[in-house]
């Protein structure tokens, strides 16, 4: 099995009145793994399935090793899927559920359980072969379905939010496993969440969408700190989102003046976004601009959330060190870092 | 594409057989029930014909009298225990249900002989032993009714908090409980009363006379008359469960509105 | 207020068996009330049954009933009976998951609610009405018959008649069909979309789709389903007395004719008989009925 390039070319598709895909394009690398991150309804779940072939599209096609496989049908498409949730077949315990897909392809009866078991051994299940879905925890049946996808050596991986309905700390340990598995099979990947901590997480680049098109597909780093749209830069991370005055490329906000990027926006009032560790709280100092309104202690970092002057409210992300000694009701300063700050409309 | 073509008519199809299967008999029974003399006089005589009848009323009124009274009983008995079931007693939920479900095993002619010979003579001889075996009778749809009703809701975490905030045993229960069990409890009630107005067999094997039986009886007598009457009963019927149906299926998605 | 809640997190930590042991019991108390109601009402009056069933009419143990009922007449009831379940239980089955099928897969959300309720009312439909109705649109002079006549098709021309086998289990399919579409609709609500997605990403065709999945999970409810259409049919005692005039030998009948006491008065007895003989054959339904229910229940939310 060779990694596959996948291709996404101008794909729409509308249900009705409502846009569900405008044009969506995207090239996905052999080994990539990419992440389409949104909020719902954003189109994500649908260009996914468009890809497995359960959903039609308007428009556009989809592009496996350069072949056109739009009009191949989805069981002919050779491509592992893993769904939400529910998607096991209760009537087949684990091993059985792993095998279907070699089962399809009429493989042996022993040959397929003997791999099912080898993929059960690489997802931490061997021992619940034998176990049918009810009986295992939520956890354990994406594991089993993660397992039944990579059983048939697909040429591109789909996973539909398979994260979402597990809790907090099997979300976290999974979605590892995931990638570590993505890594060592070198399987193309496709990746649909809502999360942008699990998409940041493991993604090499990440597609961030809303309503049916692609705002900027990026690495997380370059998502992060130099978002394209201000629907890009508050989704991802969290953003300060300040008023201030443009003139040009000077921005005037909290006092200070800041140059920013060329942009297309007019003079006058403007949204300035700051991310939060790019503000620093400098105390006992006589140029106060702010007060204090609660602390909170992270570890490392502590997250400090104070109230501007004309009640605008500003996050900051500090170094613990330092701000043990600040309480609610404290006047500080805050000074802003003049890297990456951006504007938006009001 | 083919395919398509072919799922659009199997709906239509099936459909059409069903609406002929249901309205051909009862349609029958109308035209048949409006006869008068003859096969091709039509006119309301059957129905003016029931209505002068004293007994209908009467009949009605004892089938009533035997429904409200296993309402009643279903009321004091069956709701406070599922209630309790679900408070306080969880672990006993498996047992109450195979027990509830014990009467759907025994078919009813038997279990009209076992009350004929096992219930004490005093209760027999009053009509109202009919009240209490039609709580028995629809015990395992009540219990379900209840059941799944009150298990839909976290009827034990709200009536803690409750409880927590300073209500007493009689508050939380009228403020908390009641109007959040009310489809259920209601859902039941008319299971009840559906079940006992249309009770047949264990009624006149028992030799109690209620509507259906006078039913049957007028049977002998004026048989368009009779099956006027089954053609009331059963739009009654109809009307009422279609009500039921429409009540809760409104309430149903009031309050999953809510939850969005 | 809050000196409770401090003793109650005193305490949670603790369990000993004797706290748990009677909290077990005393939890139970307000359960009583439907306990003995059931007690007194169904299981006493059952157990007389089973016991009386074993006596003869002066009151001595005996076979006697037991006997009684093997034989003809009776005999031939349980087998009438029986035949009827399963005739009945066959010609409503089918149809009825077609129907299923066809409503919950194309139908839409409005028209499923519909057949709910409607199934919901025919299905309690039973009794004198119905079969009155039936007369009245079958009978001799019914208003269908007269239809078809004009249609060509006189169904009287031969023996036809609505007061036999055939002529019960045609009129039992106007409650037996909509049942089996109630008790079977929530199998086929239960195949989730997500199997057959899954089913046709793996490289199955709908056909193998419905062959290792779909209908291995179907099967068992449509058993269960069965099961319970017999039970109906063969216990169903109302339609029966008002389609049959003695001509056909069922069991519920037969044990009507007993306490009416149209038959010898010494055939007391012999009715509990009958009555223990019904439940049996009952049970035998019902309770695989049951057990599979539950088991399908865990797959179907």
């Amino acid at each position: 099995m060779s990694s596959a390039t996948l291709e996404i070319q101008g794909i729409s598709r509308r249900f009705g009145e409502v846009v569900a895909l405008d044009e969506l394009n995207i090239k996905i690398k052999p080994g990539e793994l990419v992440a389409l991150l949104g909020p719902s309804g954003c189109g994500k779940t649908t260009a996914l399935r468009i890809v497995a072939g359960l959903e039609s599209t308007d428009s556009g096609h989809v592009l496996l090793r350069g072949k056109d496989m739009t009009e191949v049908s989805a069981n002919h498409r050779n491509m592992g899927m893993v769904f939400q949730a529910y998607s096991l077949f209760p009537n087949l315990n684990a091993e059985e559920n792993v095998a279907f897909g070699l089962q399809m392809r009429k493989v042996p009866k022993l040959n397929r359980l003997t791999k099912a078991r080898e993929l059960l051994e690489v997802v931490g299940l061997n021992t619940q072969a034998k176990r049918f879905p009810h009986q295992l925890s939520g956890g354990q049946q994406q594991r089993v379905a993660l397992a039944r996808a990579l059983a048939i050596e697909p040429d591109v991986l789909l996973l539909d939010e398979p994260l979402s309905a597990l809790d907090a700390q099997v979300r976290a340990n999974l979605r590892e496993e995931i990638r570590r598995l993505q890594l060592s099979l070198g399987t193309t990947t496709l990746f649909v969440t809502h999360d942008q901590e699990e998409a940041m997480s493991i993604s090499d680049r990440v597609g961030v969408m809303n309503n049916g098109r692609l705002e900027q597909i990026a690495s997380p780093d370059e998502l992060y700190n130099k978002p394209a749209t201000a629907f890009v830069a508050s989704f991802v991370g969290l953003m300060n989102r300040l008023p201030g005055v443009l003139n040009s490329q000077i921005v005037e906000v909290l006092g200070q003046r800041i140059s920013v990027a060329e942009n297309d926006l007019a003079n006058g009032a403007v949204k300035v976004l700051i991310r939060p560790e790019r503000v620093s709280v400098i105390q006992k100092t006589g140029e106060n601009n702010a007060k204090v309104i609660t602390r909170s202690f992270l570890g490392a970092s502590s997250r400090i959330i104070c109230e501007m002057r004309d009640g605008t409210v500003i996050q900051s992300l500090v170094a613990s060190a330092g701000t043990g000694s600040l309480n609610p009701g404290d006047e500080v300063k805050l000074v802003i870092d003049e890297h990456d700050v951006l504007v938006a409309n009001v | 594409m083919a395919n398509m073509r072919k799922r659009g008519l199997l709906v239509p199809i099936t459909l059409t057989a069903c609406i002929i299967f249901i309205t051909l008999p009862f349609g029958s029974a109308t035209e048949f029930s409006f006869r008068d003399g003859g096969k091709t006089k039509h006119s309301l005589a059957a129905y003016r014909w029931i209505l002068a009848q004293e007994d209908f009323l009467h009949y009605l009124g004892v089938s009533f009298r035997l429904a409200l009274g296993a309402v009643l009983i279903t009321l004091v008995i069956m709701v406070p225990t599922v209630a309790w079931l679900h408070l306080k007693a969880q672990r006993f939920r498996p047992l109450m249900e195979f027990l509830t479900l014990l009467p759907l095993v025994v078919p009813v002619v038997a279990l009209a002989i076992g009350a004929q010979s096992a219930l004490p003579e005093a209760l027999q001889s009053s009509e109202y032993e009919l009240s209490f075996m039609y709580v028995v009778l629809a015990m395992p749809y009540t219990y379900r009714a209840l059941d799944i009703g009150m298990s839909a809701i976290p009827l034990k975490t709200i009536t803690e908090a409750a409880r927590g905030l300073g209500a007493s045993w009689i508050k939380a229960i009228t403020f908390v409980i009641a109007p959040v069990i009310r489809n259920a409890v209601v859902g039941s009630l008319f299971l009840t009363l559906a079940l006992s107005l249309g009770e047949f067999t264990l009624t006149s094997l028992l030799h109690w006379d209620t509507f259906p039986t006078w039913v049957t009886s007028v049977s002998q007598q004026n048989i368009i008359g009779a099956i006027a009457l089954s053609v009331f009963s059963l739009a009654a019927a109809f009307f009422l469960l279609f009500a039921i149906g429409l009540v809760t299926m409104r309430s149903k998605s009031d309050a999953t509105e809510g939850q969005k | 207020m809050t000196s409770t809640t401090h003793n109650d997190v005193v305490t949670k930590g603790v369990p000993s068996r004797g706290t748990l042991g009677r909290h077990n019991l005393s939890v139970a108390i307000p359960l009583l009330p439907v306990m003995i109601f059931l007690g007194f009402f169904f299981f006493f009056p059952m157990a007389m049954v089973f016991i009386d069933s074993f006596k003869s009419n002066e009151g001595h143990w005996s076979l006697i009933n037991m006997t009684t009922i093997l034989n003809n007449p009776y005999r031939m009831a349980f087998i009438n009976s029986i035949k009827l379940g399963v005739v009945s239980a066959v010609t409503a089955s089918i149809p009825g998951a077609f129907i299923a099928y066809v409503i919950e897969r194309k139908g839409s959300q409005s028209l499923r609610r519909l057949v709910t309720s409607l199934s919901g009312v025919l299905a309690n439909t039973g009794g004198v009405p119905l079969a009155f109705m039936f007369v009245a649109a079958f009978g001799a002079e019914g208003s269908a018959v007269m239809i078809l006549k004009k249609l060509g098709w006189n169904i009287y021309a031969g023996h036809f008649t609505l007061f036999s086998f055939t002529g019960i289990v045609v009129v039992y399919l106007y409650f037996q069909i909509p049942l089996m579409i109630i008790v079977f609709s929530p199998a086929i609500h239960g195949i989730r979309k997500e199997w057959r997605d899954a089913c046709e990403n793996l490289g199955a065709t709908p056909i193998q789709f419905w062959r290792f999945v779909g209908l291995p999970l179907l099967l068992p409810s449509f058993a269960a389903s069965f099961l319970l259409l017999f039970a109906s049919a063969f216990a169903a005692y109302a339609t029966a007395r008002a389609m049959t005039v003695g001509n056909i030998a069922l069991v519920p009948l037969q044990i009507g004719n007993l306490v009416d006491g149209n038959v010898q008065v010494n055939q007391a007895n012999a009715g509990k008989a009958l009555a223990v003989g019904m439940v049996i054959i009952s049970a035998i339904a019902m309770i695989p009925y049951l057990v599979i229910q539950k088991r399908a229940r865990r797959w179907q939310t």
